[in-house]
């Protein structure tokens, strides 16, 4: 399954690459474009709709200020406060609930490793685990505070997380040793993610929230999938499925060091590389004014959105929009097939092999 | 539920430095260099004391392509606070500019 994804991913990077929509700053606005402006428009746009003014203020101020240093300090400051002002409404409710996931998954783990006594390899792991897990839950963070993500997000991540579950069976024994068959491959790791890109674009047609769904979706699974995965360790042991040679404690310490590669690496991986994927090519499909296709006006919460019209674009820009789009719309179909193929190319190897 | 806690020295801090010059606008980045403030700091606290109607805000009009610079002063409300501040107050806030740790 780690070849696949590993193989898969570079895929959907390219397909969302071609099919991302070109940005372009409106006609007569200067942008600087540099790293500082680009993490407090970034960061402003994580603000509420109330404390919108304030993250124009921010990045107003900082249009001001001269000097790659100082500019970077005030972009660092505010984008931290963009980050933890309030208000947050529901979504805190939404985060509460990762954090704790997050944290009782290492909980478990930690009390699994003293247990068992696994050595200091499990617990450089579980560092690493660790890690990945508060980074899961600042990203978190951040995408929840999105107008529009925090529901289709955590709504798909449900979803994806009941796919992965389904194939286990819903029990610990399969979670800790699933059974991979090409049609689970091809449906876990193609049309799950494919769907979730997809349906987060359809609901408002912007690329952006498409993608942000799939991040979204990918974080809440693996959170959830992980801390599953990790009490059936704890709840199992070195019981369950048969597994060949070895201690108690070496088969435990396989199957935390499994749950970490797949639940916190592969699955929020493939989800949000593919979903990314699908999710651009879904809004180059959807048919648009030609106009909107190359300039997408940049605002104080960064882009715009893949379906706003620029009223500024020329006939010129409109031609040449037009060309670009029947550009992409070839190197797109040939993609799709590449994608395809490559997919059923890896089943068919992974099904014979097995 | 909005919170009502008296400002914090570096807020009433603020607070002076806008009341040194009441009519006058001011800048963001300027008011944090004079009280010494980081914009992480500084614009929580801004925000907080606008939602307390001490503090009043505005846009300056666009210079060209560049986008517009958020202004700052006083509401009538915010000079009659700092009027009625006690004098160790004020004192406190202006002896310790540096100790910004309640506000990051």
């Amino acid at each position: 399954m780690v070849t696949f994804i590993v193989m898969l991913c570079p895929v959907g990077i390219a397909v969302a690459l071609i099919r991302r929509r070109t940005w372009a700053v409106p006609a007569g606005a200067v942008v600087r474009g540099d790293v500082p402006e680009r993490l407090l428009r970034w960061a402003a746009g994580l603000m509420s709709a109330g404390r919108d003014e304030w993250g124009q203020a921010m990045v107003g101020e900082l249009d001001h200020i001269d000097g790659l240093g100082r500019r970077c300090r005030f972009a660092a400051g505010c984008a931290g406060a963009a980050l933890l002002l309030a208000p947050w409404g529901r979504a805190a409710a939404a985060l509460w609930a990762m954090a704790v996931a997050a944290a009782g998954a290492a909980c478990v783990y930690a009390a699994v490793a003293v247990r068992y006594r696994l050595g200091a390899g499990d617990w450089v792991f579980a560092v690493i685990a660790l890690v990945i897990l508060a980074s899961f839950t600042l990203a978190a963070a951040t995408l929840l505070r999105r107008p529009g993500i925090a529901r289709p997000g955590l709504a798909s991540g449900l979803f994806v997380a009941l796919a992965w579950l389904a194939l286990s069976g819903f029990s610990l024994d399969g979670i800790i040793a699933p059974v991979i068959s090409l049609w689970s491959h091809l449906v876990l790791l193609i049309a799950v993610p494919v769907l979730v890109g997809v349906a987060g674009t359809l609901r408002d047609g912007s690329a952006i929230t498409g993608r942000r769904t799939a991040r979204l979706a990918a974080i809440s699974a693996a959170l959830g999938l992980y801390l599953y995965a990790t009490i059936a360790v704890a709840v199992l042991g070195a019981g369950g499925p048969p597994d060949p040679g070895g201690t108690a404690s070496s088969i435990v310490s396989d199957r935390l060091g499994n749950n970490v590669i797949a639940d916190l690496l592969a699955v929020p991986l493939v989800t949000a590389t593919v979903g990314w994927a699908a999710a651009a090519a879904t809004a180059r499909l959807r048919p648009y004014p030609a106009a909107s296709l190359v300039t997408v006006p940049l605002t104080a919460a960064g882009p715009a959105g893949d379906g706003d019209p620029d009223p500024t674009a020329t006939p010129h820009q409109a031609g040449r929009a037009a060309r670009i789009a029947s550009w992409h719309q070839t190197a797109y179909l040939l993609l799709l097939c590449a994608v395809i193929a490559a997919a059923l190319v890896l089943a068919a190897a992974t099904w014979l092999r097995g | 539920m909005q919170r009502n806690r008296p400002p914090s020295a570096q807020a009433i801090g603020v607070l002076r430095a806008l009341a040194a010059d009441p009519p006058r606008w001011r800048y963001g980045y300027d008011l944090a260099a004079e009280v010494h403030l980081k914009s992480g700091s500084l614009y929580p606290m801004l925000i907080r004391l606008a939602d307390r109607g001490l503090l009043e805000t505005s846009w300056e009009p666009a210079l060209g392509s560049r986008p517009p610079r958020h202004l700052y002063r006083l509401t009538l409300a915010g000079r009659e606070y700092v009027a009625g501040l006690p004098a160790a107050q004020t004192g406190r806030a202006i002896a310790r500019p540096h100790h910004r740790w309640s506000e990051a």
